[in-house]
C-alpha cells in the first residue's frame, strides 16, 4: 500500500499536457467515424469513453481501478448510462476541459501507448448526449482533498468550451469521479458488439481492475480483479531507427533544434549512439555534420540505407505496456474458465516509422470460453488495441486476418469456428494503425501480421501438446473400456472350456487390462518429453529470425 | 477324428489363453493366414495348397478384441456340442451365441456374417473339420441322375426324385454309392439351366449324373462332386456362364478355394473340365446378338483372375484375354436364343462328343 501511495501522482501533473485542437465542427460532421454511429456502437462507444477515461486515469495515477457502469432503460431507445470509478478524480478547473472541450488529447502529441488512442474523448459523450437529447451531463468529482464537485454541463459547439449549467460544491472526503449521461437513439442488447462483452472483454484484459455492471434489467455482473499489479504507466519513447522511413526522417529533420545531422540522429532516434552515427558516417557520401534543415531527400534515403545495414539494439519496451502473460492466463482463467489456455507475449518489433509494437495471443479452450449461439457454440475472437477491447469492423480488421490465416488444423483444431474457443490478441503499440477513425480496426502492416501470425502459431502449439495428451488419454480410456467390455464374455468362454473358475479368470484379465493401460501412460509421458523438446516449427510456417536476429543482436 | 480328441483340442485352445491370462502376457491365438499371400498353386496336383504363414489374433489389440472375444465364444459352444453330441447348424450355433453384452447395448454377434469365418479360422487353427466341430451349413446345391444313394440307412434312388432332384446336404461324410449307371458327372452352374436340362430329360438320354452348384458351389457340393469323381471313376465336366465368375465357381471346383485351401485335397475335383459357355461358343453358334457387355466390375475381376497362379494355363489365359478384348460375356440360357432344346440336343452332347472343353 505505501509503495502505491507513493507511486499516485497528483491530477493537476495529468493534465499539464493538454493541448486544444477544435475538433467540435469535426465531431458534428464525421459521427460516424468516432464511434457514434449505429444505435448499438454510440452506446458500447459511450461505455468505452467513460471505462477507457477511468482505467488510464487509474494507471497513471496507480491506483487499482473499480469501476462500476449502469446502464438504465428510461424509454424505447432512450437509456441513461452511470458510470463511477475510484480514479485520482478530476481537479475543478481542469473540469470543464476534460467534459466540455473537444480535445485531440496528450496522447496524439506523444508516442505513447494510451488504451484512449480510440475514440474522441470523453467530451465526446457529452456532445452525444446534447444532440440526442438536449440535456446537460452530471458530473460529480473529487481528488480526495475534502472538496467534491457536482456540475452539469454542456457544449458550446461553436465556442468550442464547455457551458456549465450548475455547480454545486460541498465537503467530504471520497475520490473518483461519476458521470450521469441520459442518450437517445441507442439501443442496448447482449450481442457481440454490446456493451456487457465490451466489459467482458476489458476485464480479460485489464486484470487489475475490477469492473461491475449493471444492465437495464438490473442484472449485476461483476468482473473480479485477478490481480493486484497495477500495469505501469506508458511514458513516451522516441523512434527506433529500424524501419523508419524516409519522409519520417525529412519530417523530424525540419523540426529538431540540432545543428548537425549526427547529434540530431542521437536526439531523435532511440538506441542511436555516437558509435552508430560513426558506422553510417562510413555508409553515406555526405558529411553528417552539416545542418539538419538541410538534409535532401537523396540524402536520407543514404542514412536509411545505412541503417538498414547496421545492427541495433531492440526498441526499448518501456514505452510499451504489454499486459504480460501471468495477468492474462489469470484473467483467462478468472473469466473464462477454460479446460486449457496458453498465452504468448512476443518480444517488441517496430512497424512502420520505427514504432515499436508487441503482440499478445492467448487461446482458451472448454470451460466458458466460445461464444454460444443458438444450441451451438462457435469460436471467438477477441481483437484488443492497447488492452482496449476492439468490437466493430472485425471483418476487415488485421487481427480476423491473421486469426483466420493459421490453419488451425495443423493444431488439432478441425472445426475451428464451430469450437468452444476463444481467441485473445491484444495489440500493443505506441501508435497502431487504424484503418478508420474509428479505430475498431488494425490495418493490415506486414510486420504486424507477421507477429500476430507467430503468436497465434505459438499458442497454437502449445494447444496441440495439449489437444495429443487429451486425445491419448481419450483413445487410452476408450482402449479399456473395449477391453473390459469383451472381457466378462471372454472370461466365460474360457472358463466353460477349461472348466476353471470364471471370477478368477475375470479379475485376472481386468488386472492384465489396467496393467496394459497404465503402462501405456508411462510409454507416452516419457515419449512427451522427448517430443516437446524437439517441438518442430512446422512447415511453410516456420519463423524467420534472421531479421529478429538483427534487430535483438547486442552491438 | 474321434470326439474325445477333439474336446481335448477345444480345452487345450482355452488353456493356453487362460495361462497367458494369469501370467499377466498377451492372450492369442494364432490362425494359419487364408490371404493370397500365403496360398500356393500346387500344379503337379493341380490344387490350392495353404502355406504356413500364421497371423496371431491378439486380444489386447483392440482391433482384434471383438474377434477375439467370439472365437472364444464359437469355442466354448463347439466343445458342448461335441460333448453333447449334437450337431448344430452354423446359423443355430449363431443363434445360441448371440446376446446382448452385459452393461452395454452391444450384440455378441450382429449378424452370421461374423460368426461364420470365425469357424473356419477355428477349423484351420485346430486342425479339425467343421463335420468334427458337430457344425453343418445349409443344404445347398441339388443332384439328379441314376444313381442310389444309402443315407443313414435309408436308399435313395436319385433318378427317382421327379423333377426335383436330391437336396445336397452340407456333409456328406456318411454317404454310401450304390448302382450307379452313368458316364460322367454334369455340373451346372445356375438352377435355371439345371431346370432345362431336367426336363429335356438329359441326364437320362445321355446316362449322365447332374449336380446343380446354384451359384458358388458350397462345400456339401464339392465333396459330393469330388467323392463321385475319385471312388466312382466319373469324369466331371463343368458347364458355366462364359464370364470370370463362372470360371472362378469351375476353378473352386476344380482347384479349391483361398478361403478354404486347407481342405483342397478333400473338395477339389484337379481333373475336371469345362463345357462352356466360352468366348469361342459366341461365334461357333452365332450369339453375338445374346452376349451383355462387360462391367467394370467383370474387366476387373477379369484382371484378378490373370494374377492367379491356377489361371496361369494357355487355355485359360487365351479365353480371358478374348473376353477382355470382345468386352462381352455370355450366359448359359443365352443358348435359349436358339431353341429351348438346344442347349440338350446339339449344345451339349456335340462339345463334349468332340470334346471340345477346356482343361
Amino acid at each position: 500500500m505505501i509503495t502505491m501511495e507513493s507511486r499516485e501522482k497528483h491530477a493537476d501533473e495529468l493534465f499539464k499536457e493538454f493541448r486544444e485542437t477544435s475538433i467540435t465542427e469535426f465531431f458534428r460532421k464525421n459521427r460516424a467515424h468516432l464511434g457514434y454511429s449505429g444505435k448499438l456502437r454510440s452506446l458500447t462507444t459511450v461505455v468505452h469513453e467513460i471505462v477507457t477515461n477511468a482505467l488510464d486515469a487509474c494507471e497513471e495515477a496507480g491506483i487499482l481501478p473499480e469501476i462500476q457502469v449502469r446502464i438504465d432503460a428510461l424509454n424505447s431507445e432512450h437509456y441513461r448510462v452511470f458510470g463511477a470509478d475510484n480514479g485520482p478524480g478530476i481537479p475543478l478547473k481542469h473540469i470543464s476541459d476534460v467534459f466540455g472541450k473537444m480535445l485531440a488529447g496528450t496522447k496524439f502529441h506523444r508516442n505513447v501507448q494510451l488504451r484512449g488512442q480510440q475514440g474522441i474523448g470523453i467530451a465526446g459523450v457529452t456532445l452525444f448526449s446534447q444532440i440526442t437529447t438536449g440535456k446537460p451531463i452530471k458530473v460529480r468529482t473529487s481528488t480526495g482533498n475534502g472538496r467534491v464537485y457536482e456540475i452539469e454541463l454542456m457544449i458550446d459547439i461553436t465556442k468550442n468550451r464547455a457551458d456549465i449549467l450548475s455547480k454545486e460544491e460541498y465537503s467530504q472526503y471520497w475520490r473518483g469521479t461519476e458521470l450521469d449521461v441520459e442518450l437517445k437513439g441507442v439501443k442496448f442488447n447482449l450481442s457481440e458488439r454490446g456493451p456487457f462483452e465490451y466489459l467482458r472483454r476489458t476485464a480479460i484484459a485489464n486484470p487489475h481492475a475490477r469492473i461491475i455492471f449493471i444492465d437495464p434489467e438490473g442484472r449485476k455482473t461483476v468482473f473480479e480483479r485477478s490481480s493486484e499489479r497495477i500495469p505501469k504507466p506508458p511514458m513516451a519513447i522516441k523512434v527506433h531507427p529500424k524501419g523508419l522511413e524516409v519522409d519520417d526522417l525529412i519530417n523530424m529533420s525540419k523540426v529538431t533544434k540540432a545543428r548537425k545531422v549526427s547529434s540530431f540522429l542521437v536526439n531523435t532516434l532511440s538506441r542511436m549512439s555516437n558509435a552508430k552515427v560513426r558506422e553510417i558516417q562510413e555508409h553515406v557520401s555526405f558529411d553528417l555534420n552539416k545542418n539538419p534543415r538541410r538534409l535532401t531527400w537523396a540524402e536520407c534515403e543514404e542514412i536509411i540505407n545505412a541503417i538498414e545495414k547496421i545492427k541495433f539494439l531492440a526498441p526499448p519496451t518501456e514505452g510499451l505496456e504489454a499486459i504480460g502473460e501471468e495477468q492474462i492466463r489469470n484473467a483467462v482463467l478468472n473469466i473464462l474458465d477454460p479446460e486449457f489456455e496458453a498465452v504468448v507475449t512476443r518480444p517488441p518489433k517496430v512497424h512502420s516509422g520505427g514504432i515499436p509494437f508487441l503482440v499478445e495471443a492467448a487461446i482458451a479452450y472448454g470451460g466458458h470460453a466460445g461464444r454460444v449461439i443458438g444450441d451451438g457454440i462457435k469460436c471467438e475472437i477477441m481483437r484488443f488495441g492497447n488492452k482496449a477491447p476492439l468490437l466493430f469492423d472485425a471483418g476487415g480488421c488485421a487481427i480476423t486476418k491473421a486469426v483466420n490465416s493459421v490453419e488451425w488444423k495443423r493444431y488439432g483444431i478441425r472445426d475451428f469456428e464451430n469450437s468452444p474457443i476463444t481467441i485473445f490478441v491484444n495489440l500493443v503499440s505506441t501508435y497502431i494503425p487504424y484503418t478508420s477513425a474509428g479505430k475498431q480496426s488494425v490495418a493490415e502492416d506486414r510486420e504486424i501480421m507477421r507477429e500476430m501470425r507467430f503468436a497465434l502459431m505459438e499458442v497454437g502449439r502449445k494447444f496441440q501438446v495439449y489437444h495429443s495428451r487429451k486425445r491419448r488419454a481419450l483413445e487410452r480410456e476408450a482402449r479399456k473400456q473395449i477391453l473390459l467390455k469383451y472381457s466378462i464374455e471372454l472370461a466365460s468362454g474360457l472358463a466353460k472350456l477349461t472348466n476353471k473358475n470364471e471370477d478368477k479368470i475375470l479379475k485376472e484379465l481386468q488386472n492384465l487390462i489396467e496393467e496394459r493401460i497404465t503402462g501405456m501412460e508411462i510409454e507416452e509421458a516419457e515419449e512427451g518429453i522427448a517430443g516437446e523438446e524437439l517441438e518442430p516449427t512446422l512447415e511453410g510456417e516456420s519463423e524467420d529470425n534472421s531479421e529478429a536476429h538483427r534487430i535483438e543482436e547486442v552491438e | 477324428m474321434e470326439r474325445q480328441k477333439v474336446i481335448s483340442k477345444l480345452t487345450h485352445l482355452g488353456g493356453e489363453i487362460t495361462d497367458e491370462i494369469m501370467l499377466h502376457g498377451s492372450p492369442k491365438i494364432r490362425i494359419p493366414q487364408r490371404s493370397i499371400g500365403n496360398i500356393h498353386f500346387n500344379e503337379k496336383e493341380n490344387l490350392l495348397e495353404l502355406g504356413d504363414k500364421m497371423s496371431t489374433r491378439s486380444f489386447l489389440n483392440v482391433a482384434h478384441s471383438r474377434k477375439f472375444m467370439q472365437t472364444i465364444l464359437i469355442a466354448s459352444k463347439c466343445k458342448e456340442f461335441v460333448s453333447r453330441n449334437k450337431t448344430a447348424s452354423i446359423r443355430e450355433l449363431y443363434y445360441q451365441l448371440k446376446h446382448t453384452i452385459p452393461g452395454t447395448r452391444e450384440n455378441t454377434f450382429d449378424d452370421q456374417s461374423e460368426s461364420d469365418p470365425l469357424i473356419v479360422d477355428l477349423e484351420i487353427a485346430l486342425g479339425v473339420l467343421r463335420e468334427e466341430l458337430h457344425l453343418k451349413a445349409d443344404d445347398k446345391g441339388t443332384l439328379i441322375g441314376r444313381i442310389t444313394i444309402e443315407d443313414s440307412g435309408d436308399f435313395i434312388d436319385c433318378s427317382k426324385l421327379g423333377r426335383s432332384g436330391l437336396s445336397i446336404p452340407s456333409i456328406v461324410e456318411h454317404y454310401r454309392f450304390h448302382d450307379v449307371e452313368a458316364d460322367y458327372v454334369l455340373v451346372i452352374e445356375t438352377g435355371a439351366m439345371f431346370d432345362r436340362l431336367v426336363e429335356e430329360k438329359y441326364h437320362l438320354k445321355n446316362n449322365c449324373i447332374m449336380v446343380s452348384t446354384k451359384g458358388q458351389a458350397a462345400r456339401g457340393c464339392r465333396r459330393l462332386v469330388h467323392r463321385l469323381n475319385h471312388e466312382l471313376k466319373l469324369p466331371v465336366i463343368a458347364f458355366t456362364d462364359g464370364d470370370p465368375w463362372g470360371y472362378y465357381i469351375y476353378s473352386v471346383m476344380k482347384a479349391g478355394s483361398m478361403a478354404l485351401a486347407h481342405e483342397s485335397k478333400r473338395l477339389g475335383t484337379p481333373k475336371m473340365k469345362l463345357v462352356g459357355m466360352t468366348m469361342t461358343d459366341i461365334d461357333t453358334y452365332g450369339l453375338e446378338r445374346v452376349t451383355e457387355k462387360l462391367k467394370d466390375i467383370d474387366k476387373k475381376r477379369i484382371n484378378e483372375l490373370l494374377q492367379y497362379p491356377w489361371f496361369q494355363k494357355k487355355e485359360w489365359k487365351k479365353e480371358l484375354s478374348l473376353m477382355s478384348k470382345k468386352g462381352v460375356r455370355i450366359e448359359q440360357q443365352a443358348l435359349a436364343s436358339k431353341s429351348l432344346e438346344f442347349v440338350a440336343e446339339e449344345y451339349l452332347p456335340e462339345k463334349i462328343e468332340k470334346n471340345i472343353m477346356l482343361p
